[in-house]
């Protein structure tokens, strides 16, 4: 663990960012570079890649996460009677450390595509939904996706599909990473089904880049630290070399709990609570929130002041509101492996390269007989999931509603870890804003510094489950096309906790969002939203790609902000 | 205002379409469901095909063998429910030892030895040091809060008590036989269920975590499985207690 730079509360910074997750890297990264100030409030400690052991354990007693004791969400869902559940959950904190989630994300790196800043457009309005066009283009965001995977370090291969992406750069800057045999597979299954399979583009690098290691294919990546610094995370492959600048200090264990307000309205100081619980001020020129969108909201609710009696941004009630996860589902395909040849067994069973197969042909659906018009659909991602013996032996002890033991049990286990092997795909779709998923402030729970929890709301909207369902059945083929001796899908309702954006989300009217379209709190000069609070809808990928481009996108507007590159830099 | 959902390190989480409703939990008065979708995850490798959405689950029900699987890995613990166990159906017993005395810690050894028997196909309880394992374990602070080693005793004692008066013999001279037939008569009750349930939860942590924790030693519980472990593994001065 590094130690903690020492700060003292009368320091000024050009810049302070609270959080230090995807969402930070890049401000910390770009305002650094070009010369100025950065200080980085983290709640959490600093780990580094020594500390990112391949340990179950780690994960199962949530050492790098916010325990629930400390830190909750109440969480509403809808239930079959029409009412709402409420309980507390710990399920949103994906990463309390520096670098927040970014650490423990798989690192699917997907561009979204041009429909997906135009729904309205494109597609038309749903009822019920309230979806609208962004205020950029794609055209506006692509010079930062290549950005981003030149700096960050993206690998994959460009192949040529209906639903590609306009790209101004030929291919990715790093060759797709290693590949499982099954790949091979699933690649002629799709060419037989006429499909157009994808190397997937992964935040992972294939090879080293400015002194981070390529990847060692250890098949312990989603949910575990990487510790050969391969994985994209914001610590590892930015912040580290805003720190090597001089110019940026990350204070650890700085719980920020308010934005202090001056009288035009203005961010004047951040006040966080330190390991001893004690408050501390800091002030800066310009405030970066970049918290994960609930507790980005939280902190902007929490933060009143006489020009923001209802929260900073949140004078037309928008804070919080059209929140969103990722829509869709998920599918298996299992393989008996005695009835393979031995070689073709012994090849499906290794681990360490990644499956690394996307499908976007349905990207947009077009199909009469499930849908009266075209419709946004999504992408099938075909992946692994993340070892976890102990977890999968104790999900097996229960057959039918009843507890195994003994050899029956002993028999079991055995057969599920050494003659089958499940593959596995993942189908990400839009989840509808809607006026049932937002945050707000929970009136009665409060964390373990006394300040009200964020309460979450996670209603969906029906069309989801439509558009996830086509999906899924689509994955399943492909899967029986391969030859799986059962395939099988389900899509889900329940808030992709891992995968959550907007809430504070840009747009050029007001009344209708919070911040403008550079990600400036519309009515706080100096504030700026850089995690995926921002996104109206979060597209048909996973989000960290976008939220790493667009704060890049965002740190040039701040550099412009603050009077351009420091001179002394030349 | 809502319910804390306190058994959150204990849901029990099961393989889908395996579930089983360990009861509801009573927590502040009202009834809570004991299974949450605390993690977002398939760790849990269905055996059998699942129901979509649209072959007629409740939507509930879908909600609740779902569980929404995406990215996100499933590590929580998965604990059966103590909570639920203890308040609705305690178990009936004259005296109870606070600790593991040495009956204590024979019987547990003996359930283990039922649970993961030494049958010819790979390690035993004991093979797998399950018992030394499960003592450190529970001196957890996390475990000793959620009240595992107090039920572990507690249960250990029911089972003393209950052959004792119905065999009018101690569970430990029971033959084989004996004793399983006593472990399936107590697994038809919710708490014996839940007992047994944490028993095994701890026995296979001996099976799969690393050896640096005392179970699978040497990845005796690796090898049998074919199980390949990540790299770099935990070693002294980086187990989950150093951080
Ligand atoms: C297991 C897992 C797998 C994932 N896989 C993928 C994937 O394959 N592809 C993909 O695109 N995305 C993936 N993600 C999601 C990805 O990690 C997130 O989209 C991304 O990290 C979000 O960035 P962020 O900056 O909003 O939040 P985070 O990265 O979570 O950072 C927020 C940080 O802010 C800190 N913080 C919060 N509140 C405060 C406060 N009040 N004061 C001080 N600090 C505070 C937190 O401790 C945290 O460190 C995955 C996530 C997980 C958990
Ligand atoms: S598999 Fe590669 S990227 Fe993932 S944690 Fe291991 S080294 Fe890092």
């Amino acid at each position: 663990m590094s130690n903690a730079l020492q700060t003292n509360s009368n320091s000024q910074f050009d810049v302070c960012i609270v959080g230090s997750g995807a969402g930070a890297g890049p401000i910390a990264y770009e305002l650094t570079k070009a010369g100025f100030s950065v200080v980085v409030l983290e709640k959490g400690n600093w780990f580094t890649e020594e500390d990112f052991v391949k340990d179950e354990q780690l994960a199962r007693h949530r050492v790098f996460r916010s325990q629930i004791e400390d830190e909750r969400h109440v969480l509403e869902e809808p239930t079959v009677d029409g009412k709402w559940s409420s309980d507390t959950s710990a399920q949103f904190w994906g990463g309390n450390i520096v670098g927040g989630a970014s650490n423990f994300m798989s690192g699917y790196f997907h561009r979204l595509k041009p429909q997906d800043f135009r729904l309205v457009s494109e597609f038309g309005a749903i009822e019920g939904a309230n979806t609208v066009d962004w205020p950029i283009s794609y055209a506006d965001l692509e010079p930062y996706y290549a950005k981003v995977e030149q700096i960050v370090g993206v690998s994959g291969r460009v192949v040529q599909h209906p639903h590609l992406e306009p790209r101004s750069t030929p291919d990715y800057p790093l060759p797709p990473t290693a590949e499982h045999p099954i790949a091979a597979k699933f690649d002629l299954a799709c060419k037989s089904l006429k499909l157009h399979p994808l190397p997937m583009a992964r935040g992972i690098l294939s090879v080293p880049l400015n002194g981070r290691k390529s990847c060692e294919y250890s098949g312990y990546c989603g949910s575990y630290g990487c510790h050969s610094g391969a994985k994209a995370s914001s610590r590892a492959a930015l912040l580290n070399d805003a720190v090597a600048t001089g110019r940026c200090k990350i204070v650890t264990q700085a719980k920020v709990y308010r934005l202090n307000t001056n009288g035009a309205g203005e961010v004047s100081s951040a006040s966080y609570f330190d390991a001893r619980g004690k408050s501390i001020d800091i002030s800066a020129r310009l405030f970066v929130v970049a918290c994960y969108s609930i507790e980005s909201a939280r902190l902007l609710l929490a933060s009143k002041g006489e020009k923001h009696p209802n929260g900073i941004g949140n004078r037309y009630d928008q804070v919080g509101k059209n929140l969103h996860c990722c829509a869709g589902g998920t599918g298996h395909g299992v393989f008996k492996l005695d009835r393979l040849a031995p070689d073709v067994a012994s090849r499906l069973k290794i681990r360490g390269p990644f499956f690394n197969r996307a499908l976007q042909d349905w990207y947009v659906i077009h199909d009469k007989d499930a849908f009266d018009k075209p419709v946004k659909g999504g992408t099938l991602d075909f992946v692994f999931d993340p070892p976890s013996p102990t977890a999968e032996a104790n999900s097996l002890k229960w057959q039918r509603g009843n507890l195994l033991w003994g050899t029956p049990l002993k028999q079991r286990l055995k057969a599920h870890f050494t003659q089958s092997r499940d593959f596995k795909f993942e189908v990400f779709c839009d989840w509808l804003t809607n006026d049932e998923c937002y945050v707000s402030l929970d009136p009665d729970e409060k964390d373990k510094w006394g300040q009200a929890v964020a309460k979450v709301r996670a209603g969906f909207h029906p069309h989801d489950l439509k558009v996830a369902q086509y999906l899924v059945d689509k994955g399943v083929e492909v899967m029986k096309a391969m030859g799986a001796d059962e395939a099988w899908g389900n899509v889900f309702t329940s808030p992709t906790s891992n995968l959550v954006a907007g809430g504070c989300r840009f747009g050029d009217d007001p009344k209708i969002s919070v911040l403008d379209k550079n990600c400036r709190v519309h009515d706080c000069a100096n504030l700026y939203v850089s995690d995926g609070s921002f996104m109206p809808n979060g597209g048909s990928v996973t989000p960290t790609l976008t939220i790493y481009a667009n704060a890049f996108r965002v740190a040039d507007k701040m550099i412009e902000h603050l009077g351009g590159y420091r001179a002394e830099l030349g | 205002m809502a319910r804390i959902r306190a058994a959150v390190t204990k849901v029990e989480r099961f393989p889908h379409s395996d579930q089983k409703q360990v009861g509801e939990q009573v927590v502040d008065g009202s009834p809570n469901t004991t299974k949450g979708h605390e993690c977002l995850s398939s760790v849990s490798a269905p055996l059998q095909p699942l129901f979509a959405y649209a072959s007629g689950l409740s939507r509930r029900d879908f909600l609740k063998r779902t569980g929404a699987a995406t990215i996100l890995l499933s590590v929580l613990g998965a604990k059966p429910s103590l909570l639920a166990a203890k308040e609705t159906e305690p178990f009936s017993i004259h005296s109870k030892p606070d600790n593991f005395d040495v009956i204590t810690h024979a019987i547990v050894e003996t359930v283990q030895m039922h649970l993961f028997p030494d049958d010819g196909d790979g390690p035993s309880a004991k093979d797998l040091n399950a018992d030394r394992y499960l003592l450190w374990a529970l001196d957890d602070p996390g475990n000793i809060e959620d009240g595992d080693r107090d039920f572990i005793i507690q249960g250990a004692a029911w089972l003393e008590d209950l052959a004792d008066t119905e065999l009018k013999q101690s569970f430990l001279v029971l033959d084989w036989s004996a004793q399983a037939a006593l472990l399936t008569r107590i697994a038809n009750s919710r708490a014996g269920e839940n007992w047994l349930s944490l028993l095994l939860y701890y026995l296979l942590e001996a099976l799969t975590l690393d050896p640096i924790y005392g179970g699978n030693p040497d990845g005796v519980g690796w090898q049998w499985l074919e199980h390949q472990s990540g790299f770099p593994r935990p070693m002294v001065g980086k187990t989950y207690l150093d951080f």
